[in-house]
């Protein structure tokens, strides 16, 4: 995993958290990507990272908002921008190992899953096996888990 | 004065194809010049770096999310 200190990254568990608490989530994968698959959430925005230097002004500064992408990369380098920019660190974040991730976790997309290549035993976020009974408690089957605090 | 090059990415194909041309455009020109590859991600991230690779020479990003071949390298040195 790559390490820096400018952007906080949360994972996919706790993404869902930051969803239902109504964060927008910021998709920067390529249109063509996102026809094939997209995270079914209600508040999504897509703005391909080749556009986003162009476009990243109509999104908004007082919103809590997860970066995502495929693998967590791409999006990763968009939420820097965002703050190198003047956006809130606390308010953007970056999910870490993107969609593939998210669906190897079960959550809802819409399309077509084996247009993300999956050929990895599903692992939480800290390596250890999915309980597809987690929920919404912590990321790390960890139930004082925190958005502060995710692995 | 000695030119400074860097090309930042994260290590894929396409960054080593520019680093490469980098170095075959420098030894063509004959210019003095410091090449540095930076695949830190907060470095790149210090240099607001979408799309890679990036191709800066002096502190200025020349070229943006795509392989610069030797050639056109070698005319944005000679500028």
């Amino acid at each position: 995993m790559e390490t820096q200190n400018l952007v906080k990254e949360i994972c996919p568990t706790t993404t869902q958290k930051w969803v239902k608490e109504g964060a927008l989530l910021v998709d920067v994968r390529e249109k063509e990507e996102v026809d094939l698959l997209a995270f079914d959430v209600p508040n999504i925005v897509n703005i391909p990272l080749s556009e986003f230097e162009d476009h990243f002004q109509e999104l908004p500064k007082n919103q809590q908002m997860v970066m995502v992408c495929k693998s967590g990369g791409r999006s990763l380098r968009a939420a820097g921008f965002l703050i190198n920019h003047g956006y809130n660190p606390t308010l953007v974040v970056n999910m870490h190992h993107g969609i593939v991730r998210w669906v190897q976790k079960g959550f809802p997309v819409k399309g077509n899953t084996a247009s993300i290549i999956i050929n990895e035993q599903a692992t939480g976020c800290c390596d250890t096996i999915i309980d597809a009974t987690q929920g919404d408690n912590g990321c790390c089957n960890n139930n004082n888990s925190t958005n502060n605090n995710c692995c | 004065m000695k030119t400074n090059i860097k090309v930042l990415g994260p290590g894929c194909p396409k960054c080593k194809t520019t680093y490469n041309n980098v170095l075959d455009a420098i030894k063509q020109t004959g210019i003095d010049a410091e090449v540095q590859k930076i695949e830190d991600i907060e470095t790149m991230m210090q240099y607001n770096v979408l799309t890679t690779p990036v191709l800066m020479i002096n502190e200025v990003a020349v070229v943006k999310g795509r392989v610069a071949d030797i050639n056109e390298i070698k005319q944005l040195l000679m500028q």
